[in-house]
């Protein structure tokens, strides 16, 4: 059996068009509920690398299983991937896949921090633990176009949106959730919360078209191509 | 030169010639220089508007490259790590320092620096300006910066009452956070610095409201109040090139907007200037030089006119003299020109003219001599060709008595002489009274009155040429007495003889009857016989009637008469024998013959010509012993000429 439901709500600033859609299972399987959200841009283009988060409103004791580690590579001078998620308190590790020396800094309220610069290699041992839920942005002092997120979320009740611009969260226990979606180029910068709730045996799918700002990104250096430097 | 007004008339060839030249040369000369004047005012004006535009051109350009630089620099203070560092320590009191090292360090490039965080609030500002929050044209620069693809902008500003460049650029972290706005000041240096390149002058004028001021300007200071009273910064004005007039003279003037537009409450223009008058040196230099050189033509030319009027009119002039000369009758004179030209032809022909008149005036000289003068210029001045023309006129004979025993003892050429002497007086006199000497013939003279000119009185003045000619000789010589013939009547006049050669003459009974009437006087012993048309043509004088005779080969008779003198001078006397003679003559007519005899012997006694008394008493003589026929009227027939 299949229950579909529109949701209609309008957000601040009356921007955002929710489409919520409910499509409930019927199983008696514990555990079996899980949220689907499709992330569309006003164009109806999927949106890559966005992050839902889930709150429990009830359930304040949440056991955290997943995302307490997370690697960032740095290849070719690009951080890969763009955006982490990890658990509060979790780490994050930045090796270093190219030959040339990179740097990490941070200036972020969630957590501000710098490495000094390394090779290959050089820095493997190295962890950050970021300890306060919220957005870190990372950059290198040497390539400035380097950018990447690392999402602090309070919970493991959260997923990244693929090229789709799906993003799920399985294994969820039934009940009322505040869903909070945020992006780099969210015009918001609080974030898009919603309170949605999760049935028995369902999965909750919900469409959500996002207003993101004009993508304006510091362009690679032409030269950083060149191999030789002398 | 029928343009000429009419009330110009030229006394000289030379001064017509100089006006000629002048109204030829002077509009030429004119066209000419104001062609050239005009291109080269305008190519100068088109110069100094190239000019003006370059500067404009180049002020832009050293805005731009400035702008460039301050990017640059502001640009990587944005990468700068410790800037970074700095700002996320959220430390304006740091921020603003490590700004303010900034300018030091930026080696007078930036001038300014403000930092501004995404939501528009003023973290710090090297200028003070006292605003939190980025408002107007502050705020626009920014939302500009957010909407370009770099995230960058540039704008003029006005900041603390100098014009600034300024520029806004995201700082990142590595994500935006802030706008850095770097600034230069276009000031005393920035427009300096313009000038050197253009060598324009160079102002930056803010127009707030209705005020203008002048912030920079490399004009001195009096020089800029007369910019910010002169110059016309309306919607036009703005666009347009000015012409303003300062103490040193005109400049060419040229806005530029820099900051605001037409109605705006503040507007920033940049004026660029260039002194006219120095620009236009060149052109004033050529003119002078072109004035000279037309001076110097005009000179050349009115000297080569005036040596060339010379050449004409002074040959002309000679010419004139000799044309004068010759007027006068003075043939002796030539001219001398040796130019082979027109005028040269011209003297020669002069020349030639003078040497044919001469010849002719000899030759009319001679006529003269030869033939009376009026005779002389009847031939010369009518085609001279045979025939005639019949005339009433009067001719006079004159002879002199003696003469020819006069000459008898004496050698040839004194008689000739004697008798030129006594015709040149007889010539003279007849040409005193008008008459014509028509021939001579040996002491003998022919005389014509009325031909070949008709005078008034023709009668009259043969009269007054007799009485003159007899008393002229009586004078002359006791020997010699004259006596005259006249008569009056119809002749043919004209030229007689063959066509090679004739003379101008008259023929005709009334000539022969002179003649005869001349040859008479011998037999009457008068000096002089007139004929009846004669003495009634010419009635102011008194006659004495002669006789009636009838010449030999005529049929008719004629009445005679001895011219006495004028009225006037004829004593009572006289005119009492002359009446008494007259009755005398009346009896004898009517062949009253003893009266008559008496009245003539009465008068022979005490008149003056016996011998004419006794003429009469022969004659009644012969008549009582034959009386004449019945029909006798006292007409006596001379038989032998």
């Amino acid at each position: 059996m299949k229950l579909l439901t529109h949701i209609f709500a309008s957000a601040r600033k009356n921007t955002l068009l929710i489409t919520a859609l409910t499509l409930m299972s019927c199983t008696s399987v514990a555990m079996a509920q899980s949220v689907q959200v499709r992330l569309i841009d006003a164009n109806g283009e999927p949106i890559k690398d966005a992050v839902i988060e889930l709150f429990s409103e009830d359930n304040a004791e949440v056991v955290s299983v997943k995302y307490h580690e997370a690697k960032i590579d740095q290849i070719d001078k690009e951080f890969v991937p763009g955006v982490t998620i990890i658990v509060a308190g979790g780490s994050v590790s930045f090796p270093n896949g190219d030959d040339i020396l990179h740097h990490v800094y941070s200036f972020s309220t969630a957590k501000t921090f710098d490495t000094p610069l390394y090779g290959r290699d050089d820095n493997n041992q190295y962890r950050e633990t970021f300890d306060k839920p919220g957005v870190v942005e990372i950059g290198c002092n040497i390539h400035d176009w380097m950018l990447a997120y690392i999402y602090v979320g309070e919970s493991d009740k959260m997923a990244i949106s693929n090229a789709q611009g799906i993003a799920a969260i399985a294994e969820l226990p039934a009940g009322e959730y505040r869903l909070k979606i945020w992006h780099a180029r969210l015009s918001d910068s609080e974030g898009y919360v919603q309170t949605i709730t999760v049935g028995e045996n369902s999965l909750t799918e919900l469409t959500v078209e996002l207003q993101l700002a004009r993508d304006r990104r510091i362009r690679r250096a032409p030269s950083s191509n060149r191999r030789r430097y002398r | 030169m029928n343009w000429l007004p009419r009330n110009i008339t030229f006394r000289s060839f030379r001064s017509r010639l100089i006006v000629f030249l002048l109204a030829l040369l002077i509009p030429v000369l004119g066209g000419i220089f104001y062609y050239v004047n005009q291109n080269n005012t305008d190519y100068t004006e088109e110069t100094i508007n190239t000019y003006l535009g370059l500067g404009a051109d180049v002020f832009d350009y050293t805005r731009q490259q400035q702008a460039m630089t301050l990017k640059a620099i502001t640009n990587s203070l944005t990468w700068d790590f410790g800037f970074r560092t700095a700002y996320a320590a959220n430390d304006p009191a740091t921020l603003f320092d490590a700004a303010l090292n900034v300018l030091d360090r930026s080696q007078d490039i930036v001038d300014m620096l403000m930092i501004v965080d995404m939501d528009n609030e003023v973290v710090i500002d090297t200028e003070t300006q006292g605003f939190e929050v980025l408002d107007n044209a502050w705020l626009h620069l920014v939302e500009e910066a957010n909407e370009s693809e770099e995230g960058q902008s540039d704008m003029i500003m006005i900041i603390n009452g100098l014009p600034f460049q300024v520029i806004a650029l995201p700082l990142y972290l590595p994500r935006q956070v802030a706008w850095i706005i770097g600034g230069f000041a276009l000031d005393e240096e920035f427009v300096n610095q313009v000038k050197e390149t253009t060598v324009s002058d160079v102002s930056i004028v803010k127009i707030e409201g209705n005020e203008v001021e002048v912030i920079v300007s490399t004009l001195p200071e009096h020089q800029q109040e007369l910019l910010s009273s002169q110059a016309n910064f309306g919607e036009a004005g703005a666009s347009s090139l000015q012409r303003m007039n300062y103490d040193d003279g005109d400049y060419t003037t040229l806005l530029r907007s820099l900051y605001g537009e037409s109605g705006d409450a503040l507007q920033v223009f940049a004026v660029f200037q260039r002194s006219y008058d120095e620009n236009i040196e060149n052109v004033v230099q050529f003119r002078g030089l072109l004035i000279r050189f037309y001076l110097l033509v005009l000179i050349v030319s009115l000297l080569t006119v005036l040596l060339l009027a010379r050449s004409i009119t002074n040959p002309l002039s000679r010419l004139v003299d000799v044309v004068k000369k010759i007027e006068e009758g003075d043939y002796g004179r030539s001219v001398t020109v040796s130019s082979k030209d027109e005028i040269g032809e011209l003297a020669d022909s002069v020349n030639s003219m003078a040497k044919g008149l001469a010849e002719k005036e000899k030759v009319r000289d001679l006529l003269g001599k030869v033939v009376s003068h009026q005779i002389a210029e009847q031939l010369l001045n009518n085609p001279v060709e045979l025939g005639g023309e019949e005339r009433t006129a009067t001719i006079l004979f004159s002879d002199i008595r003696g003469f020819t025993s006069y000459c008898e003892n004496l050698p040839p050429k004194q008689v000739l002489e004697a008798l030129n002497s006594v015709l040149t007086t007889i010539s003279d006199i007849v040409e005193k009274h008008q008459g014509v000497v028509d021939k001579y013939n040996g002491d003998a003279v022919m005389a014509l009155f009325g031909v070949p000119i008709k005078g008034d009185n023709d009668a009259s003045n043969a009269m007054a040429a007799a009485l003159d000619i007899v008393n002229a000789l009586e004078k002359a010589d006791s020997e010699l007495s004259a006596c005259v013939g006249i008569n009056t009547g119809l002749m043919v006049a004209g030229n007689l003889g063959s066509s090679n050669r004739m003379n101008y003459s008259v023929i005709g009974d009334t000539v022969n009857l002179a003649a005869r009437l001349e040859g008479l006087t011998r037999f009457y012993e008068v000096s002089n016989i007139v004929g009846e048309m004669s003495k009634d043509a010419a009635p102011e004088y008194i006659y004495r009637e002669l006789d009636e005779v009838c010449v030999a080969g005529k049929t008719l008779s004629v009445r005679i008469y001895e011219l006495i003198g004028k009225k006037s001078t004829v004593s009572v006397e006289k005119k009492a024998d002359i009446e008494q003679f007259e009755n005398a003559l009346q009896l004898y007519r009517s062949k009253n013959w003893d009266k008559a005899e008496t009245l003539f012997t009465q008068l022979q006694i005490k008149c003056d010509n016996a011998h004419l008394c006794q003429i009469f008493i022969d004659r009644i003589a012969r008549y009582k012993k034959i009386p004449p026929a019945e029909d006798w009227q006292g007409v006596f027939v001379f038989d032998a000429k």
